[in-house]
């Protein structure tokens, strides 16, 4: 393990958002958590710093790729972890979120992971309960553990954040891995475009860090060294926001044709779950430029090293 | 029983008077007010000396929710009188928008009634424009007017199809009644939470734009212009709005503006780590828009400011931002924000007590607001300068969802009278 010669401590109770935190504690969740995803890679067990701990998975929106990524992260370092969908029960019986966040804080967990459909869920219940809070999306707000994990992946492909050129292409407006990944990576000294079409592309992403904003995504290409697609729900491409699905694509869609105008060496990154043909080709997803599923996997790095640092005492 | 109030600081904004002196108080009315007189009146049965403090005419509030009938958990008529005179408020108007709604004759009276036997303030009931406020049919604006509805008006949500809107215009034009519309174009900013902008991007929160108010407002300054109504446009929040207002009333409409008292306070930047406490509709917009209103009331052009006061229980606030309920209770601290616009910026006294005392009495068309011979006795006493925290465990509503909560205020209510009884005493004199 890097350990820093400084002084320095992870002085944070909660993981709400990218907001709030430093360079160095990004740096420093990114140094752990590289050190897990090589143990993994090695097929060491990490020691168990979480032995004894109970880690709560809240989920009051749907999700499996998340949740299990937690729950696995959590396992590895010893958690019991207990995966509770709220979606399905006692939210629709009136409970309100802060009375199952009462409720669970009365059980003593020693951290809680939080998805919720309203922007600032999570820091509501951060008010409430005395464990470490992990925001694992909250509404269009942060998912701040997905904007680690892609630096974490782009710092593993690249070598190096600083100076390169990211372009996010997609629905920038309702994204909170759009938010999460641009401050993280502005943090670290990137160079971070955002792309879509008019409706779809707020005001204000400048105090986000974006250096630009723009809808022609050919124009943003030129030169890129990251292009991450988001994913487009498709109820927003009928009419509402955009016209329809091929016109979309051919102007927003990741094509061959499109990924020549970046530079050779460009990576291809998405958060996940992908609409294959509409925001991005089958070929590229799965080509080599592609680092989607070590997106994944760096997840469950990200993950653990963000439960240490939270709920495992300090490192 | 006579009183009078000596060495005071008269303030009447409706004639100019900020003058020390006495009022002499007799059977529920104003006999006399004698400037320069720093000594009790000799024929008065009791007197109270004012030291120098200020004596104002009791606010008058256009705008206040409450829960009777039908949300006693939230507020009832009696509370909200309680929490109003603590506030200087002596008379205001509430909302139609209860359970059920207030569009018939029988439910004006009972509110009317329930005010007599239980509240501490003049009430003064509005009448829903549409039955239900569904915004479909004209309710019965005549009968309800009859029996005492001040102004009619459709609550939070303005009636969205303007065919029906300018019927109604039409009508209660000829009745001589009055409309009070919020201008809110709900097609823009029905899914909206706060203040539209990058705050609101940066937040992951839907945003209410400022041209949803000015697209309101131009639909019902126009139909208010065609039909010859009354309009009152319901707290408006951007200087643009005014703009669009005074257009209306250089070619003849008949419109006045009002504004919520806090709005001169607070910007989105309140908002801060989704405190529901500040989600309030119209939202609060971005400081060049407050200094905006601000300069719009130092003008003259807002032409009454309102508490506001909707009183929510901590289940309906206690959520995420977006699904907490609007609304804030408003009925205590009018005065001070009124005032703070006195100490930290461009108002005079009498400039910040017109919009709330005379203006909107003479908008209803009210014999109080003033202090002048014969106007009823309804009055307030304050000390300008005594600084207060404001603590929402102290307020007095029943539901205490105040965005003032912790903020430190400038101006405190001493003494409330209503017909010249004396219904709120700080406990500082008590």
């Amino acid at each position: 393990m890097t350990r820093a010669a400084y002084h320095y401590s992870f002085d944070h109770e909660h993981l709400l958002s990218i907001e709030g935190l430093s360079p160095l504690d990004i740096t420093h969740i990114l140094d752990l958590a590289d050190n897990y995803a090589e143990a993994t890679r090695a097929g060491i067990r990490p020691d168990p710093v979480l032995k004894g701990k109970v880690v709560v998975n809240l989920f009051f929106e749907n999700s499996t790729r998340t949740m299990s990524s937690f729950e696995i992260a959590a396992r590895r370092l010893g958690a019991d972890v207990i995966s509770m969908p709220v979606a399905a029960s006692s939210v629709k019986k009136g409970e309100t979120l802060i009375d199952t966040a009462m409720t669970l804080n009365a059980m003593k967990p020693d951290a809680l992971i939080v998805r919720h459909s309203a922007s600032g869920g999570p820091k509501l219940l951060s008010r409430k309960v005395d464990c470490a809070v992990i925001n694992a999306g909250d509404g269009t707000h942060q998912h701040p553990t997905q904007g680690l994990l892609d630096t974490l992946t782009i710092r593993r492909t690249k070598g190096r954040i600083e100076g390169l050129k990211v372009v996010i292409c997609g629905d920038i407006a309702h994204s909170r891995v759009a938010r999460s990944t641009t401050q993280a990576l502005h943090l670290m000294g990137a160079e971070v475009h955002l792309c879509a079409p008019r409706t779809l592309l707020p005001s204000g992403t400048d105090t986000w860090g974006a250096a630009s904003a723009t809808t022609d995504f050919d124009k943003a290409l030129k030169g890129a060294d990251i292009v991450m697609m988001l994913r487009l729900q498709l109820e927003r491409m009928d009419g509402a926001f955009l016209p329809s699905r091929r016109e979309y694509f051919s102007f927003f869609g990741l094509t061959k044709e499109r990924l020549a105008l970046a530079k050779p060496d460009v990576t291809v990154m998405h958060p996940g779950p992908m609409n294959r043909g509409i925001e991005i080709e089958s070929a590229i997803a799965d080509g080599e430029q592609s680092v989607i599923t070590e997106q994944v996997e760096m997840g469950v790095a990200v993950r653990e090293a963000v439960l240490h640092l939270l709920a495992g005492g300090r490192a | 029983m006579s009183l009078s109030i000596y060495n005071a600081r008269i303030l009447d904004p409706a004639s100019g008077l900020d003058e020390t002196g006495a009022v002499f108080i007799d059977r529920g009315k104003v006999k006399e007010i004698s400037a320069g007189q720093t000594t009790a009146h000799a024929d008065a049965k009791a007197s109270i000396d004012a030291g120098g403090l200020c004596l104002a005419p009791g606010l008058v509030d256009l705008r206040v929710k409450t829960g009777e009938p039908g949300v006693e958990q939230k507020e009832t008529l009696a509370t909200a009188s309680r929490s109003a005179v603590a506030g200087g408020i002596t008379s205001f108007v509430v909302m139609p928008d209860t359970t059920p709604v207030i569009d018939d004759m029988a439910l004006v009276r009972f509110i009317t009634e329930r005010a007599k036997t239980s509240a501490a303030a003049r009430i003064y009931p509005a009448g829903a424009l549409t039955t239900g406020l569904k915004g479909e049919a004209m309710a019965e604006i005549g009968l309800m007017a009859n029996s005492g509805a001040v102004i009619f008006t459709n609550g939070d949500l303005p009636v969205a199809n303007a065919s029906i809107l300018k019927r109604a215009m039409a009508y209660a034009a000829s009745l001589g009644a009055t409309i009070m519309s919020r201008p809110d174009e709900r097609a823009l900013s029905g899914s909206g939470v706060m203040n539209a902008g990058e705050l609101a991007g940066r937040m992951g929160l839907s945003g209410i734009p400022i041209e949803a108010e000015w697209i309101g407002a131009m639909r019902d300054t126009a139909l208010a212009e065609a039909t010859g109504c009354t309009l009152i446009m319901d707290q408006v929040s951007t200087p643009r709005t005014i703009e669009i207002a005074n257009a209306a009333r250089e070619r003849g409409a008949k419109v006045f503006t009002t504004a919520a008292a806090h709005s001169f306070f607070f910007n989105e930047l309140d908002v801060g780590d989704y405190l529901t406490y500040c989600k309030v509709n119209p939202p609060f917009r971005d400081e060049a828009t407050r200094l905006g209103l601000i300069d719009a009331l130092k003008r003259g052009e807002i032409d009454a400011v309102v508490s506001a006061h909707d009183p929510q229980p901590p289940e309906e606030k206690r959520l995420p931002f977006g699904e907490a309920a609007f609304g804030a209770a408003g009925l205590e601290t009018v005065l001070p924000a009124m005032l703070s616009l006195v100490h930290d910026g461009p108002l005079s006294l009498l400039e910040a007590l017109a919009p709330v005392t005379c203006r909107p009495a003479d908008m209803l068309g009210l014999p109080q607001g003033r202090l002048a011979a014969n106007a009823p006795a309804d009055l307030v006493l304050f000390d300008p300068g005594k600084p207060w925290l404001c603590e929402r465990e102290y307020l007095r509503s029943r539901s205490t969802n105040s965005p003032f909560d912790g903020r430190r205020l400038q101006g405190r209510v001493l003494r409330t009278f209503v017909a010249g009884e004396e219904v709120f005493t700080h406990e500082s004199i008590a």
